[in-house]
């Protein structure tokens, strides 16, 4: 066995307990991965040219994935959305981590590497934990989404540059022209090759696997050759590769399973390359690092949010939303590794610094699952407190009620369920009020509804301004848990009718005093249930179902364009 | 201190080359095996010289044997297995014997080398191809057919011997007979005893570890990673364990990655492990494949060519005519005997790395060594064609050679699908339609990705299998070719789109959509009937507020039948007769 194998299995070995525990406390993985590496390597492993070597082909596999995972239409929302919020939030935090730095006594090519780690936060802790936001379609699960995308996209930029700097004499304009040309000839790979690559596999996974390795190493090569990071080269790899997932499903999981192997690997490599205070170095070196650390973990757990909320609010999202949606970036990136581990291989930092930055990486992503379980419970305290709060008259100013309305229909959210309601509100002339806190939506709202308030559903303020105390019913169409308790909180006289994700909670909601709880898989199920009996029991036919079916779509899809 | 990130060169050419080759071979029909292998001989030092080994490709390909085991282990559930263990045990051992005495014949003819060596050949030539059976049975679908379980159950006998024959050749070469025999003691002892605990945890720790885990698909991963790692450090280093004891032993890493499978196979949750761990697997034995030419000179591989051809057709003969006279001595009928017998007529990968382990050891030179990666590549080339065109050979055969049908052929009582109900994902959705599917279809059986949904489903009386649709390998153990009405709950699009495209074409399929754009696509891509749960609750709330506002009294009783129904803890409801009728008609 060669010695490197026995080093992985090792490595393996530690690794799996710290998982364990991952899983028994519901923490993510990488923060127990990384304390399993600084175990192991305080303990067992030497440093080892080869693993780090290994290491890299894992931070290659996530660049890559992220690359893959990339959609085109997705980068337009978000450019309409909120680039503006997150490069603004990577500006004031990166200076501010770099002054932090510089006043420590760390020279500005370190310093600035701690702003960059200060400034970045983690997708796969920071978005894995709101899953659920981002499936459902709420407002800050998608704003904590892009908000990520932007700040990985720059990430990549950061290791262009941080390869630019040092690997290379050519200048920094240079080596960005190779990085363009690279991605060029990933969307030229995409568009000729992929479809061939697929075509001769012929339905093989193995082959698909191979070929899509092959492809990734190929382009990792070039970006070698022309003296750009491998990062970038595995990036325009994951361009290069970029597909339906549907059509090759097989490749997609198994390279998620490769990923997954390597990047456990690198985790944990990360992890071993840090000298722990006080064990491996000397007092003085030690108190730096704990300095440091101490002030990244200050900076990325509480003045992040806290920047990130007011240029949110800045941006006319109401407290709430701005948030939880802060909350989020809580911790330091995987990306911020990446660049950490690579400006140390290359001499830019030195171990403090790049201690520092794996343990601050370590410690906020633990703090930030926490926080993240708690955001609500965070943002009730820093609300009670006035710490953040919209302010009323901004509240008045977007939204519009008449101040005789009475007897109305409040609908909360106006979604596709709102709008569908709004339209049997306006054809049985019956008055309502529609809530809405998304703004993207401000608009349609505007234009589309009689009466409105622009605010936090969670807020009573809103509910004040929609006179809830003259409306007749009040109907949330959010699937959102924390939004149906605190409406059956504040105890309206109106009847109530909710949403719910799971029929567990929809029982909890009405035993509490909900008139009603919509269950949409109750509902599908229920559908389904009579269509399935009504083919078994030939009294249809399938032809039939379908027909039926996409005469319905067709009808909506021009209800919708009117 | 490192200085350098750049990653090696050699591992990119190792992969480029055979990645091409690979397609080559899957263009011409040839198993992508002989597509690595022929890649190692391009670019080693047989042809161009340009590739040599490194600890790196060494770890890869070390990590690529230990993985095709550690994934043969999972795949090893002995209640699948169980009712033909019986003939399998009883067909393999006198198989591999007198493949074994042939191939110790053939050689000791043709090469002019020790009885040693004759006998380490026969030793490595009695094993057929793990990689190619199995690989064409699944592509074939015909790997739960009997002839199919037949195969897998004796390639896994061959495996146990193989592991078994690693471990004594991993103790290098033996002085005397006595020494072998201790060799073989301690090892059959110290694999015992590996073999209890893996056992013994498999029923006692790791039910509730991997209970506990199996939701979190990375962390579920990863732990099994760690898990077979620990047996491969363990089998690995045991020497470390005993050398206080004074004993000096030797296990292979095989062996240990190969019972650490075992120990997780016999858990519900293996299936989806397969489909994590298949990959990695697959790019691994890649590079340990084209490795095993990297250490060969063309001279060496082509020094025997005239006794390899002799070889690999004696060989091919004799394994087809031994495997159908013992499969026919146990009863099986005429056709499963024919094929189970055709499709295993290679030589086995594991000829190749029982030919390394013996010339690392010292019992053979480089040269037969050469000759037995010659003789494997024929063979498994030459069967690739025969398995390809087995069904129409035995129907040409199948009147000169009815004599050998058996009078009872041996009857199997395992399960397989067809025409059944395939449901996907066990939830508000789909779980109020299983009764009614059980009362108009024998089998329904339900895939689910929580272990808590099994037991439920399993406590009722259903077919529950815990995995992922989107696998490949739930898919066929679930038999979605075969099904006749497929039912999935799942909104993501490239699941459904996996099933449709699978299912056959005169099933009928509902799925599950979120937007209005996905439904359209699957209804463009065949489905029978998609639901958009969004859709269902707006138009529901649109409803309920109409009849509210126009103070309809269907609507408290709609209300109060919704609620009632919320409220019912019967996980499967007899409900589908009481649910008709109400504001939606």
């Amino acid at each position: 066995m060669s010695e490197l194998l026995t080093t992985v299995a090792i490595l393996f070995i530690i690794a799996g307990p710290f998982l364990l525990l991952a899983d028994r406390f519901d923490l993510p993985a990488v923060p127990l991965l990384i304390l399993s590496g600084i175990f192991a390597g305080t303990v067992f492993i030497q440093q080892d040219d080869l693993l780090v070597e290994l290491a890299q082909y894992g931070i290659a596999l996530l660049v890559f994935a992220f690359g893959v995972g990339i959609q085109l239409d997705a980068i337009r929302t978000v450019l309409a959305d909120s680039e503006i919020a997150a490069l603004g939030q990577i500006l004031v935090i990166g200076s501010l981590g770099t002054a932090f730095g510089v006043a420590l006594g760390v020279p500005l090519a370190e310093a600035s590497v701690l702003g960059v780690a200060a400034a970045l936060s983690s997708t796969m802790v920071g978005t894995a934990l709101v899953r659920t936001e981002i499936r459902m379609n709420l407002v800050r699960g998608r704003l904590s989404e892009s908000l990520h995308f932007v700040q990985d996209l720059f990430a990549i930029a950061v290791v262009l540059i941080v390869g630019a700097g040092v690997i290379a004499a050519d200048p920094i304009a240079t080596q960005l022209g190779y990085g363009v040309v690279l991605l060029a000839a990933a969307v030229a790979v995409n568009r000729y090759l992929f479809g061939l690559l697929g075509r001769l596999a012929d339905g093989s996974d193995e082959l698909m696997i191979v070929g899509v390795v092959s492809l990734l190493v190929v382009f990792i090569g070039v970006a070698e050759l022309a003296g750009v990071s491998i990062v970038v080269g595995a990036f325009a790899a994951g361009i290069a590769v970029r597909h339906d997932r549907g059509e090759h499903l097989g490749l997609f999981t198994g390279l998620e399973s490769i990923k997954d192997f390597f990047l456990a690997i690198f985790f944990v490599t990360v992890g071993a390359l840090v000298a722990v205070p006080f064990l491996e170095t000397g007092p003085a070196a030690s108190v730096e690092k704990l300095l440091l650390a101490t002030g990244l973990i200050v900076l990325v757990v509480l003045i992040k949010p806290a920047v990130t909320i007011a240029i949110l609010m800045y941006k006319g999202y109401e407290a709430r939303t701005a948030t939880l949606t802060a909350i989020t970036t809580d911790q330091v990136s995987e990306f911020s590794l990446i660049i950490a581990i690579e400006a140390f291989l290359i001499g830019i930092l030195t171990q403090s610094v790049f201690d520092a930055i794996i343990f601050a990486a370590a410690v906020t992503m633990v703090i930030s699952s926490l926080t993240q379980r708690h955001d609500e419970a965070i943002y009730r305290l820093l609300s009670s407190r006035g710490l953040v709060s919209t302010r009323h008259d901004k509240i008045d100013e977007l939204s519009n009620v008449p101040d005789d309305i009475t007897d109305h229909v409040v609908i909360v959210g106006y979604g596709r369920t709102g709008s569908h309601l709004v339209e049997t509100c306006k054809t049985l002339e019956k008055p309502y009020v529609v809530i809405e806190n998304d703004p993207t939506r401000r608009e349609a709202v505007r234009v589309e509804c009689d009466a409105y308030v622009f605010g936090d559903a969670m807020e009573e303020y809103t509910w004040e301004k929609a006179g809830v105390e003259r409306a007749d019913i009040v109907i949330s169409t959010t699937p959102s848990d924390p939004v149906s308790w605190r409406l059956l909180a504040f105890e309206f006289e109106a009847d109530l009718i909710l949403r719910s994700p799971t029929q567990q909670t929809a029982l909890e909601l009405l035993e509490a005093g909900a008139t009603y709880v919509v269950v949409s898989d109750l509902l599908a199920g229920e559908q389904l249930l009579r269509r399935i009996e009504a083919l078994l029991e030939g009294e249809s036919t399938a032809e039939q179902l379908r027909d039926e079916r996409l005469e319905e779509l067709d009808r909506r899809s021009v209800t919708e364009n009117r | 201190m490192v200085t350098d990130p750049a990653l090696t060169v050699d591992l990119a050419i190792i992969l480029l080359s055979a990645a091409a080759l690979g397609f080559v071979a899957r263009q011409t029909g040839q198993p992508t095996i002989i597509a690595y292998l022929v890649a190692g001989v391009v670019i080693g030092p047989v042809v161009f010289g340009i590739v040599e080994v490194t600890e790196l490709t060494e770890t890869l390909s070390e990590l690529g044997l230990a993985f095709l085991l550690f994934l043969l282990g999972i795949k090893m559930r002995i209640g699948e297995i169980k009712h033909i263990i019986s003939p399998i045990v009883k067909i393999s051992i006198p198989q591999m014997a007198a493949v074994a005495a042939v191939g110790f014949g053939v050689s000791y003819v043709l090469l002019d080398g020790s009885i040693t060596q004759a006998l380490l050949i026969g030793l490595a030539v009695m094993y057929s191809s793990t990689a190619v059976v199995i690989k064409m049975l699944t592509d074939k679908g015909e790997a739960t057919d009997l002839h199919g379980k037949i195969d897998v159950g004796i390639l896994l006998v061959q495996d146990i011997v193989v592991v078994i024959l690693l471990a004594i050749l991993a103790a290098g070469q033996p002085e005397s007979v006595a020494e072998v025999a201790t060799t073989l003691a301690i090892v059959l002892t110290l694999v015992t005893i590996i073999t209890v605990i893996a056992l013994a945890s498999s029923r006692y720790a790791l039910p509730t570890v991997f209970r506990q885990i199996a939701d979190n698909e990375t962390i579920f991963f990863l732990v099994a990673i760690a898990w077979a790692f620990l047996f491969i450090f363990v089998s690995q280093e045991i020497d470390l364990f005993l050398s206080p004891f004074g004993i000096e032993a030797y296990l292979s890493i095989e062996m240990g990655a190969f019972l650490a499978g075992v120990a997780i196979a016999q858990l519900p949750y293996s299936k989806q492990l397969q489909d994590r761990v298949n990959p990695l697997t697959d790019l691994f034995v890649m590079v340990f494949f084209a490795s095993v030419a990297l250490d060969i000179r063309a001279h060496e591989l082509t020094y025997y060519w005239r006794e390899a051809i002799i070889a690999a057709v004696v060989l091919m003969i004799a394994k087809f005519i031994i495997f159908f006279v013992l499969i026919n001595w146990q009863g099986f009928d005429l056709e499963t005997n024919f094929l189970g017998s055709l499709y295993m007529i290679q030589v086995s990968e594991f000829g190749i790395v029982v030919g390394v382990a013996a010339q690392q050891g010292g019992f053979i030179e480089v040269e037969v060594l050469g000759f037995l990666t010659l003789v494997a590549m024929l063979t498994m080339a030459i069967s690739v064609y025969l398995i390809a065109f087995a069904d129409r050979l035995f129907d040409r055969l199948e009147g000169p050679l009815s004599r050998f049908e058996p009078e009872e052929p041996f009857a199997e009582d395992g399960k397989d699908y067809a025409g059944h109900v395939v449901a996907v994902g066990y939830d508000d959705v789909t779980r109020n339609v299983l009764p009614l599917f059980s009362e108009y279809y024998d089998d329904v059986v339900v895939v689910d990705r929580r272990v808590d949904h099994i037991e439920a489903l399993e406590a009722n009386g259903f077919d529950a299998v815990y995995g992922d649709i989107g696998s490949e390998t739930i898919r066929k153990d679930v038999a979605l070719k075969k099904a006749d009405f497929v039912l999935s709950s799942s909104d993501q699009l490239e699941v459904s789109k996996a099933i449709l495209r699978e299912v056959r074409d005169d099933a009928t399929v509902f799925l599950e959509a979120s937007t209005d754009e996905g439904a359209r696509e699957l209804y463009d891509r065949g489905a029978d009937y998609v639901i958009t749960s969004a859709d269902l609750s707006a138009d529901r709330l649109g409803s309920y507020l109409e009849a509210y506002l126009e103070g309809r009294p269907e609507l408290d009783r709609a209300i109060t039948s919704d609620v009632e129904l919320l409220r019912n803890p019967d996980p499967f409801p007899n409900t589908h007769e009481r649910m008709t009728g109400d504001l939606d008609d």
